[in-house]
């Protein structure tokens, strides 16, 4: 086994140890692909504990990653029971603060219940929705 | 038919299906929750578990580790996202950022 199949062999690990089975990963990755698609905005979903103040730790998430204007961040902390959505300054104009308070709505609601993957993939949804197409 | 017959035949064969039947059931019940844990998300309830982050595009992290990760969606580990964090942070007040909170 070289170094790079072990590394892999271990990211694997890491995934499958996370909130989610096989079948919910397989479910949020074909969710996440739909949504970048069909919109053009870039979606990603952090799911793991926020510092406090936690919406500032989410808004850093967001600018980490490379278009952070077209980008859309849905971040999930399950211990903590708080759910954060960020858009970019583009991916505003498109997805509104009222329409991403509907999502979270919805998504907070499947929370509550226990259902992370079905919460985010719903969420991914409306959110992509709401954007239209490219 | 003897007395020790009918005893084997309407006692013993019975009580050895009922055995093997919740012998089985136990088997499998218990199997799951033996290899990994229940780590079903129960709301209020402490959930241990590696945080992960999916991009459709593994790339779009600004400090992507090494590439060749698309076999399964791409989660970044959170230290690593953590540590990118503290060297960036003129991109994180570029423009202004919207969305919503919520808890449950």
């Amino acid at each position: 086994m070289t170094v790079g199949e072990q590394e892999r062999e271990q990211h694997h690990r890491e995934v499958l140890d996370g909130p989610f089975s096989t079948r919910q990963l397989i479910r949020l990755d074909e969710a996440l692909r739909v949504a970048d698609n069909s919109t053009g905005l870039s979606f990603s979903v952090y799911v793991g504990d926020l510092d406090e103040p936690v919406r500032a730790h989410a808004e850093k998430l967001h600018g980490e990653l490379a278009d952070a204007d077209k980008a859309v961040l849905i971040a999930v902390s399950p211990n903590q029971r708080v759910l954060e959505i960020v858009t970019g300054a583009e991916a505003r104009k498109r997805i509104g603060d009222r329409d991403a308070k509907l999502a979270a709505l919805s998504m907070v609601a499947a929370f509550g219940g226990g259902d992370l993957a079905g919460g985010i993939i719903s969420g991914l949804d409306q959110l992509s929705t709401h954007a239209g197409r490219a | 038919m003897s007395v020790t017959n009918t005893l084997v035949y309407f006692v013993g064969i019975p009580t050895l299906i009922v055995v093997v039947i919740a012998g089985l059931i136990m088997l499998v019940s218990r199997g799951p929750s033996n290899a990994g844990g229940d780590k079903r998300y129960r709301p209020g309830r402490p959930f241990d578990f590696t945080p992960v982050w999916f991009l459709s595009t593994p790339e779009q992290v600004t400090q992507p580790e090494k590439t060749g990760r698309k076999t399964l969606p791409g989660g970044v580990p959170a230290p690593a996202v953590r540590a990118g964090g503290e060297t960036d942070s003129a991109r994180t007040r570029a423009g202004v950022t919207g969305g919503a909170s919520d808890r449950w």
